[in-house]
Formats: structure tokens, sequence, C-alpha cells
């Protein structure tokens, strides 16, 4: 009857191959970009505060946690950070890249770590206890539920 | 227009032997697909799967032809997805059964390709159509960064699957 292998099987297992380790060989390559889905997500004293798109130019002022409870935001938002809150980061998203314009601290170590761009990376403020980070990723930043087949 | 009525009746109304053989292989295809999923083996990717019951859609395209084939496997898809796999599994798997179906039938036409190879083809395929289902229902195509696991996965799948087949078919003959 039929013979287990052909002439053509091999040649397809051969493509087939090939364009699987071409597919996976531009995913190494691309590895670590940012996705059109990535987000920043912002914790301030362990609890997750906000979560953006990485996608979407904007400036945030996270409040530290050590002032919420006692600490009405202002009534205005348009007020300089530091007339809102005595502790204070200031989180800017901008072109894709997430940094840390502007601190109560006094180690500044958060504004001079720069920006960040690859899902992975993080800023970290300890005085004010928030972790600023960028994940790729699905509604709840944990990749996919799951995937059967 | 030259069609004899027998053949014009055969092809619009399911003979009683096409019902109970398809009939059949789709019950020995559901035990194939419960063995499957009762087997506890985690390969650390989710989507990786032997796929055993398309031994027996292998064996009907082979053995009856495309029609047997087409029935076998969407009748085992739809009951494996109301027993095991809930409706998104169905929805992904009827996905991988209908694209890797298509192909099988054209790569058998070829007449080029021996079972396993149609078979390995049909593994690729088969994750190939579930990989496409999954990116349109996540609304996110990063999820073919599964795609090289997927593949390497469907060939190795399709290829085991091929083998079991063409010793099954040796063995109806």
């Amino acid at each position: 009857m039929k013979q287990f292998i052909r002439k053509a099987d091999i040649i397809l297992f051969i493509v087939l191959v090939i364009i699987g380790l071409a597919a996976s060989a531009a995913l190494t390559l691309s590895h670590g970009e940012a996705g059109s889905s990535a987000k920043v997500i912002i914790e301030s004293g362990g609890d997750l505060y906000a979560r953006y798109p990485l996608a979407e130019d904007r400036t945030v002022v996270v409040p530290a946690p050590k002032q919420v409870a006692s600490d009405a935001p202002a009534a205005d938002p348009d007020d300089a950070p530091s007339a809102q809150y005595d502790y204070y980061n200031v989180v800017v998203i901008s072109g894709g890249t997430v940094s840390v314009s502007e601190a109560s601290c006094k180690n500044q170590v958060c504004v001079k770590h720069g920006a960040i761009s690859r899902p992975g990376e993080s800023i970290v403020c300890l005085p004010n206890r928030l972790v600023v980070r960028i994940e790729n990723g699905s509604e709840e930043g944990g990749g996919y539920d799951s995937v059967t087949s | 227009m030259t069609q004899s009525p027998r053949k014009t009746s055969k092809s619009k109304s399911l003979s009683a032997s096409f019902v109970a053989r398809v009939g059949l292989m789709a019950a020995l295809a559901l035990i194939f697909s419960y063995v499957e999923a009762i087997i506890p083996y985690n390969p650390g990717v989710p989507g990786i799967k032997l796929g055993i019951a398309n031994v027996v859609t292998v064996v009907a395209l082979y053995k009856f032809g495309s029609k047997d084939a087409v029935a076998v496997s969407i009748i085992r898809v739809v009951l494996a997805g109301l027993l095991f796999n809930g409706l998104f599994g169905m929805l992904y798997a009827l996905a991988g059964a209908v694209v890797s179906l298509t192909g099988m039938i054209f790569l058998k036409k070829t007449g080029l390709f021996s079972v396993t190879g149609v078979s390995m083809a049909a593994g690729v395929l088969h994750n190939l159509g579930q990989l496409l289902v999954a990116a349109a229902l996540i609304e996110d195509l990063r999820i073919f960064f599964y795609f090289p696991v997927l593949m390497f996965s469907g060939i190795a799948a399709g290829i085991l699957v091929g083998i079991a087949s063409t010793l099954a078919l040796r063995a109806l003959r």
C-alpha cells in the first residue's frame, strides 16, 4: 500500500520547519518590544493605583499612600502637584516611554532612573512606595487566561 | 445533466451505510477525545496536544473519502465540545478542524503526499486555524508569539497521527 514517507513529504516537512524557524527568529528579534496594548501599571503602597495604555501620552500625579488618608486632593487638578499633595510622584507617559519627572522624595532615584519603554522594566520610588512598570498585555496584565486546542 | 437517477439520490440523501459508518467512527473518535482529555499531562505551553482522535479522521478520509472525514470530524468536535471542552474550546477546535480538513482534502487530491505528510500538514493547519480564531477572539495579534511553538508541535503531532493512521489503514485493508 502506501509508504510511510514520500519525497514530497520531506519537502513539505522542510518547508514547514523553515517557516517555524523563521517565525521564531523573527519573534526573538522583536522580543521585548512593547506591543500596541502594553500597559503602564502604577502601584502605590503595594496596591494597584492605575493602569494606562503605554501608547497614550499623559501625565499623572500619584499621591504617596502616607498622606492619602489625611489629605484630600485639592479641588483644582491644574494646580501644581506640590500644591495638592505633600508626598507625590509625577509619572509621565510620552511617546511610548514612561518616566518620573518629579518626586517629593529626597533621593530622586526614580527621577534619575530615566525613561523605560520595554515590558518588564520598572521604576521604583521607595520613599513614596511607588512602582511603575510596563507590562505587555491583556486586560489584567497577566497574560492570557487560557488557550485551548 | 447526464447523471443517473441513482447517483443523484445517493448524493442528495444520506444512505443508511453512510450514517452507520459515520456514527461508528464518530463514536470512536469521541472516545479518543475523551481518553486524551483525561490523560493528565502538561506540556507547559497551552495548545499542545497530540490529537489522537484525528487518526479516525485521517482513516475516514483515506478509506471512505472526504465526505465521511468531514462528517466524522465535525460531529466529534461538536460532541467533544459539549462534553469536555466547553463552548469556546469547541469554537477553537471547529476552526482547526475546518482548516485542517480543507488542507487534507486538497493535499490528498494532489496525490503527491503520503498519509504521514497529509497528516503533518493537517496538524500544522489545525493549530493555525485555532490561532486565527484565538487572535480574533482576544483581538490581540501578539498571540502569534505562540506560532512557532504550535507550528513545531503541529508537525510532531501530525507525523505521529499520520504514522498511527498508516498502520491503521494497513490493518484495515
